[in-house]
């Protein structure tokens, strides 16, 4: 119980990306599939089910308290009532929205996105702040139901983005030295990077999808 | 580097390398040139950790890592190990497509490894 009331009040201090996380838990699609999967690990259910359920929840946080910790400010003392009423209202605030990823690749990089959350990318030269940009290389899309595999990529598949921000990485000390020789070198370095923001996902449809035989 | 920025960075080290200037910029130096050549070894450390990763994700299905990525190679998938070890952690469903895409594309990887056997903890626990 320790674990799952802990992810309930991290996901409550991300007001809005912790929607998509408690709306999982909910769905029977996901609860029945996974108790199938972990008993044929043949461990006991009961363990299981803690550790499903903080397994689910833990990449959602992991990707999302990286990334939205920059831009929401976290609540002071997030208590488990206001993650409840924040479990209240998701389906009513969320009805449709499907939760779906695809993995991208940016500049010889993959990323796996999901629309509403934001990564940096390296630095897109060119790029201006709003700019509206398109990734057409998308190797993988997953819904709930399907996942669509590209060969390499998915044909008509367009990941759309809007540039956030064109910053800095932080600094990062290059100290180069060779004993006996009197050479210090000491240089600082930040990488330019970009920021993007997932708007949504589109085209994937058409494409041959594979679903599970079991 | 003067002596402010030395003490700086010697926060937290041990014995005489955080108050005396001379051990200090010495242990100080050491630091900054590990920290260059551990830039380099991250990436390859990274990877080896990102193919088990994907070999405890293949297993599960029955398939070793070296078949999965056969596989992968001959249908011309070309999801990086990163990619692959997050979908196995956190995508299991999409994972095992991929699975049985790589073991159809590759059959003599199938009966190859066995799934290991954990009937014995679920006595135990």
């Amino acid at each position: 119980m320790a674990s799952a009331s802990v992810t309930l009040s991290l996901c409550s201090s991300l007001a809005t990306h912790s929607r998509i996380c408690t709306k999982q838990h909910p769905s029977p699609t996901f609860s029945l599939s996974n108790n199938t999967y972990l008993n044929s690990l043949s461990f006991s259910s009961h363990k299981l089910s803690l550790s499903s359920s903080s397994s689910r929840a833990f990449p959602l946080l992991s990707k999302s308290s990286d990334s939205d910790a920059a831009v929401l400010e976290s609540e002071p003392g997030p208590t488990e009532v206001e993650a409840e009423q924040i479990i209240q209202i998701s389906p009513e605030q969320v009805p449709k929205r499907e939760e779906v990823f695809a993995v991208v690749m940016i500049g010889s990089r993959q990323y796996i996105v999901f629309p509403g959350r934001f990564i940096y990318t390296q630095r897109l030269k060119g790029a201006n702040v709003n700019d509206k940009i398109i990734l057409n290389k998308v190797l993988l899309i997953g819904t709930r139901t399907t996942t669509y595999i590209g060969k390499p990529v998915v044909t008509n598949a367009a990941v759309h983005a809007v540039v956030e921000e064109q910053g800095l990485n932080p600094k990062v000390v290059v100290f180069k030295y060779k004993k006996k020789k009197n050479y210090r070198r000491n240089i600082g370095h930040r990488q330019p990077n970009t920021r993007i923001r997932i708007t949504g996902i589109t085209g994937y449809q058409d494409y041959p999808a594979v679903t599970l035989d079991s | 580097m003067n002596k402010d920025k030395i003490f700086k960075l010697a926060k937290g080290f041990r014995g005489r390398a955080k108050n005396c200037i001379r051990i200090a910029r010495e242990r100080v130096e050491k630091a900054l040139q590990y920290s260059y050549r551990d830039r380099r070894n991250k990436k390859r450390d990274m990877r080896s950790l990102w193919i088990q990763r994907i070999n405890a994700g293949t297993r599960q299905h029955g398939v070793s890592y070296g078949n999965f990525m056969h596989g992968l190679l001959k249908e011309n998938i070309q999801l990086n190990r990163k990619v692959l070890s997050e979908l196995s952690m956190h995508e299991p469903y999409s994972f095992k497509a991929l699975v049985d895409i790589s073991s159809n594309a590759f059959p003599g990887n199938k009966n190859v490894v066995f799934p290991p056997k954990k009937e014995g903890i679920s006595i135990v626990v």
